[in-house]
Order: C-alpha cells, then sequence, then structure tokens
C-alpha cells in the first residue's frame, strides 16, 4: 500500500554484520520495513533476530553493511537527538543528576532549548509521567518503573522526530509492566508522536502497535508486517486479540515444525 | 462477629536514648578521646624517660608549635608547602585526564596509557628527584617535577579504569544527545567515572604529599623561603627536638584535614549519588 506521503522513516535492504573476536556475524539480512508519522510500529521477534540491533542502527551507533536508513529523507550516519532511545536497563538515567536535571540536560546539551527555559519545559514533561513529586530525586532513590517513566519524559521534552524504544518494560515486574505499557499508550493519545518499539512479547506488541513487523532469527529477516486492527487495544480478552496472537505465533513458529508450545 | 481485642498495653515503644549514650554514638567524639589518650600517654612517657632532646613531653611540643605558628614562621613555612603542592597536583591531574580521555578515544593510546603506569606507577617520585635537580636545579621546578610524577599515575591508571567501567547504556544515552569529543568527556565520561576518579585523586594527594615533604627534607630552601620539611631537617640540626615534632604535627594535621575534605566531597558527590562502590 503505497502512499502519497514518503514515510518518516524508510528502512531499506539492511544489513547488520558485526565482528566478534572469532568471526563475522551477519545480524540482519536485507531487512526493509517503513514507518509513518504517528505510527507505532513494533520489531518483534524471538531473540538472535536482530530487533535491538536494528534498532541501534536507526539510533545510529551501527552502520549497515548494505542498504540504507532514512529519516524523513535524510541518511542517517550517527546518533542525534531527533532519534531519542529508551533503553531496556535501568542505569540510562544520569545517577548524578536529578529526575528534573536529567531531563533539562538533556535539553541542554542537544540544543534543544537554553539553559532558562530547559527547567522549565523539563517539568512539564516530567508532571506529564506523574513524577512530580520526585523532580529533586536521584536516580538511585527511584523505583525500577519510575527511572523508565522518566526516560520516557525525556524523550517527550526532546520532541524528537521518532522515539525508538528497546524493549523498556522487559526489567519490571508484571504489574508494573502492564500500567506503563497504559501509560505509554495514553501519552501517545495525548502527543500522537512516532515510535518504534522493540520487543519479544507477542501481547506487547498487539497491545502497543499498529504495526508489527515479524521478524525471524539467525540472520534476522523480515518475516511478515501486520497491521493491528483493534477498536480497544487496552482490552485484552477481544476476539480479534486473539486471532492476532495465534496469527503472530504461526508465522513466527512455522519453522519449527512439530515443536509444541 | 469480631473477638473484643484484649486490652494489653505494650510497655514502652520508644525511649530516648539517656545524653551519655547519644554523645558516645558520635564517632568524632570517640575519636578525640582516643586522641586525648594518646596525647597523656605521650606526656607521662616523655616526663619518665627524661630526655626531652630526644623525646620531648605533649606540653613542651604543643607550646613549640604555638610559638612556631605565632612568630609567623611555620605559618609561611606551611603555605610554602601548600603552594608548591598544589601546583604540581594541578598540573598532574590535567595531564592524567588528558592521558585518559586520549586512552578512551583510540586503541594506540590505550596501549600507551598502559605502558607508561606499569613502567613509571612504580617508581618511587622521591627516587627521580637527583635527576630532577640536574635538570632543573635546587629549587620548585625540581619538586614540581617530582611532584607530577607522583600524581599523574595514580590518576591516570584510575581515571582510566573509571572510563572503562562506564555502561554502554551512559555512552549511548551522552551520544543520543549529540554530545561528542570535549564535552562528552566532560559531561558523560568524567562523571560517570567519578567515583574512581576520586579515589584516584585521594591516593594522588597521598603520594604527592609524602613525597613533597620527602623532596624538602632533602633540600628544601629556594630563595630563603623553605617549606615544612625543611622547618623540620633545621631545627633538627639545631636540636630543637620540640618544634621537630611541631613540624610533624603539622604534616600530620594537614593530612588529616585533607582526609576530611575528600571524604565531604564523597559525600556530596558519589554518595549523594548512589555511586559508590
Amino acid at each position: 500500500m503505497a502512499s502519497a506521503v514518503s514515510p518518516l522513516l524508510d528502512v531499506q535492504g539492511v544489513t547488520i554484520q558485526y565482528k566478534t573476536s572469532e568471526q563475522l556475524v551477519t545480524a540482519t539480512w536485507k531487512v526493509g520495513f517503513q514507518a509513518d508519522r504517528s505510527d507505532r510500529l513494533v520489531l518483534l521477534g524471538p531473540s538472535g533476530c536482530g530487533k535491538s540491533t536494528l534498532l541501534k542502527a536507526v539510533g545510529g551507533y551501527l552502520t549497515p553493511a548494505a542498504g540504507r536508513i532514512t529519516l524523513d529523507g535524510r541518511t542517517i550516519t550517527g546518533p542525534g537527538p531527533d532519534r531519542m532511545m529508551v533503553f531496556q536497563e535501568t542505569d540510562q538515567l544520569l545517577p548524578w543528576k536529578t529526575v528534573r536535571q536529567n531531563v533539562a540536560f538533556a535539553l541542554i546539551a542537544s540544543g534543544r532549548a537554553k539553559k532558562a527555559d530547559a527547567d522549565e519545559q523539563a517539568m512539564i514533561a516530567i508532571r506529564t509521567v506523574k513524577l512530580d513529586k520526585f523532580a529533586d530525586a536521584y536516580p538511585h532513590t527511584l523505583s525500577g518503573g519510575m527511572k523508565q517513566r522518566v526516560a520516557i519524559a525525556r524523550c517527550l521534552a526532546m520532541k524528537p522526530e521518532i522515539i525508538l524504544m528497546d524493549e523498556p518494560f522487559a526489567a519490571l515486574d508484571a504489574l508494573t509492566r502492564q500500567q506503563m505499557q497504559e501509560e505509554l499508550l495514553e501519552l501517545w493519545s495525548q502527543s500522537k508522536f512516532t515510535m518504534i518499539f522493540v520487543t519479544h512479547s507477542i501481547e506487547e506488541a498487539i497491545l502497543l502497535g499498529n504495526r508489527i513487523v515479524l521478524l525471524s532469527p539467525h540472520p534476522g529477516q523480515v518475516k511478515e508486517i501486520l497491521d493491528v486492527d483493534l477498536d480497544d487495544p487496552a482490552n485484552r480478552f477481544h476476539g480479534r486479540y486473539n486471532e492476532l496472537r495465534d496469527t503472530i505465533h504461526r508465522v513466527l513458529f512455522k519453522d519449527v515444525g512439530d515443536y509444541v508450545i | 462477629m469480631l473477638s473484643e481485642p484484649t486490652e494489653q498495653v505494650i510497655a514502652e515503644i520508644t525511649r530516648p536514648l539517656s545524653y551519655a549514650e547519644k554523645i558516645w554514638n558520635q564517632a568524632a567524639v570517640r575519636k578525640v578521646v582516643i586522641l586525648l589518650f594518646l596525647a597523656v600517654a605521650w606526656q607521662i612517657y616523655a616526663q619518665r624517660l627524661n630526655n626531652p632532646l630526644m623525646f620531648p613531653p605533649f606540653s613542651d611540643t604543643t607550646a613549640a608549635l604555638w610559638n612556631a605558628f605565632a612568630k609567623g614562621e611555620l605559618g609561611s613555612r606551611v603555605l610554602v608547602s601548600l603552594k608548591v603542592l598544589l601546583s604540581g597536583y594541578a598540573i598532574g591531574i590535567v595531564l592524567a585526564m588528558v592521558l585518559a580521555g586520549i586512552a578512551n578515544g583510540t586503541r594506540l593510546g590505550n596501549d600507551l596509557l598502559e605502558v607508561l603506569t606499569a613502567m613509571f606507577n612504580p617508581l618511587p617520585a622521591i627516587a627521580l628527584l637527583p635527576l630532577a635537580l640536574l635538570w632543573f636545579g635546587l629549587g620548585n621546578g625540581s619538586i614540581t617535577f617530582v611532584l607530577i610524577h607522583a600524581v599523574l599515575w595514580p590518576v591516570a591508571l584510575s581515571t582510566h579504569s573509571g572510563f572503562a567501567s562506564i555502561s554502554g547504556t551512559i555512552r549511548m544515552v551522552g551520544r543520543n544527545y549529540g554530545l561528542t569529543g570535549f564535552r562528552y568527556v566532560l559531561h558523560i565520561l568524567i562523571p560517570a567515572a567519578f567515583p574512581a576518579i576520586l579515589t584516584g585523586l585521594k591516593n594522588g594527594w597521598a603520594f604527592a604529599w609524602r613525597t613533597l615533604i620527602a623532596a624538602e627534607l632533602v633540600f628544601g630552601v629556594s630563595s630563603g623561603s623553605g617549606g615544612i620539611g625543611w622547618f623540620i631537617y633545621e631545627n633538627k640540626n639545631q636540636l630543637e627536638i620540640a618544634y621537630v615534632f611541631a613540624g610533624l604535627l603539622t604534616v600530620i594535621a594537614i593530612g588529616v584535614i585533607m582526609d576530611s575534605l575528600f571524604r565531604l566531597i564523597e559525600q556530596r558527590t558519589v554518595s549523594r549519588w548512589g555511586m559508590k562502590f
């Protein structure tokens, strides 16, 4: 389905290889997908499918061996504040800065705001993730979920072209994870940002994505790209939800043969 | 129906500690008591020995200390020492940061730092003094040279290992902001490695302080104004042993003051940030 406007993010035939001390490993092989503005694109696949590697390539941390990645028509050559990352690790906040300083420093360092305005803009973002009471707390005093919320607030404050999330909720406990997923959807409905979300959880993919890229492992290749058409994504017991889950299951595991899940 | 709660009074929930207990719980108080005990033991032993030439009592030493400071002599000696020390320390730290920064960026730089620190870190700074005297002559130049040597290698080594232990996530976050080069080192690498750097600064200080006093004992005088080391040596020559002790006490006192200064920095930074290892 070719749209008249060119996509915001265009990943074309991307092959990524990296060297270990012994060999050259191909992480992804000729991967291609696109994301339009306000898309919630999910990269889903088992471990070894190169989904995090792909995300890091979009982030500019890795250079593809073949193919190209363009954002708004410009080829990505290195990391930059137009593509903000949220990592899985909870040590992604700078421990020597308070919550407010962490967000404000991102704005100042990247040149997105002047020193005088950064504080105020940071507080607005912190309020949207409901952490204003903890604005002056240091990261090590926060829980895992709160740290991830600060990282999301930092992204939102930066107003990037695209937000790149690398399994941001994987290290959280189940209850916090569910709460965070719902909060993320709510934030999206407020500001309609574009995001790429990497996960290995089928449930999370259906819940958060409007489009899901299914990847197979060793090396990572695109199996199928699915559009999620749920009228109520928050309802986890939806009939269509179960259908989608079964489809994904079939696509991801069709090569596994008799393997019973 | 809920059963009627049984009436039972807990005799006491909290009770304030007695004043004596509260005071004894202060580490500073306990340490002062130890110091007093040492001073008393010193006084008693020296009086029984009754040989002020070899071992002057505590009272004579404090009197000498008071005199030395009141006359203004020891105070200016301390300043001379600290001035040389600070310039050597500062230059050493800057060089160490530059070296560690280069080592962080390139593989060859990394090898360079490892080779240099492996060679020079075990070499006692004072062993370079004869050579320094040959190159820079009698005076502050030579002392500054050995001080830089004393500070540079331990600080470079711990800064380097601090940089190496920074997590990949923090590095990626810094680059995500678009930080590169000097700004990246200043805003991301140095604070992220600060626990290790602070340890290096502490070690560097201790090495520098010892080296300085030792070097001053060897010559110390330049244009008529020596440091504390020279003060000690001079008074020993004049058999003013109480003044020798006063000089030593001053050296100890400055060491203790610096130690608590570093502890304060640690509390204000790495402890507050939850980065202490």
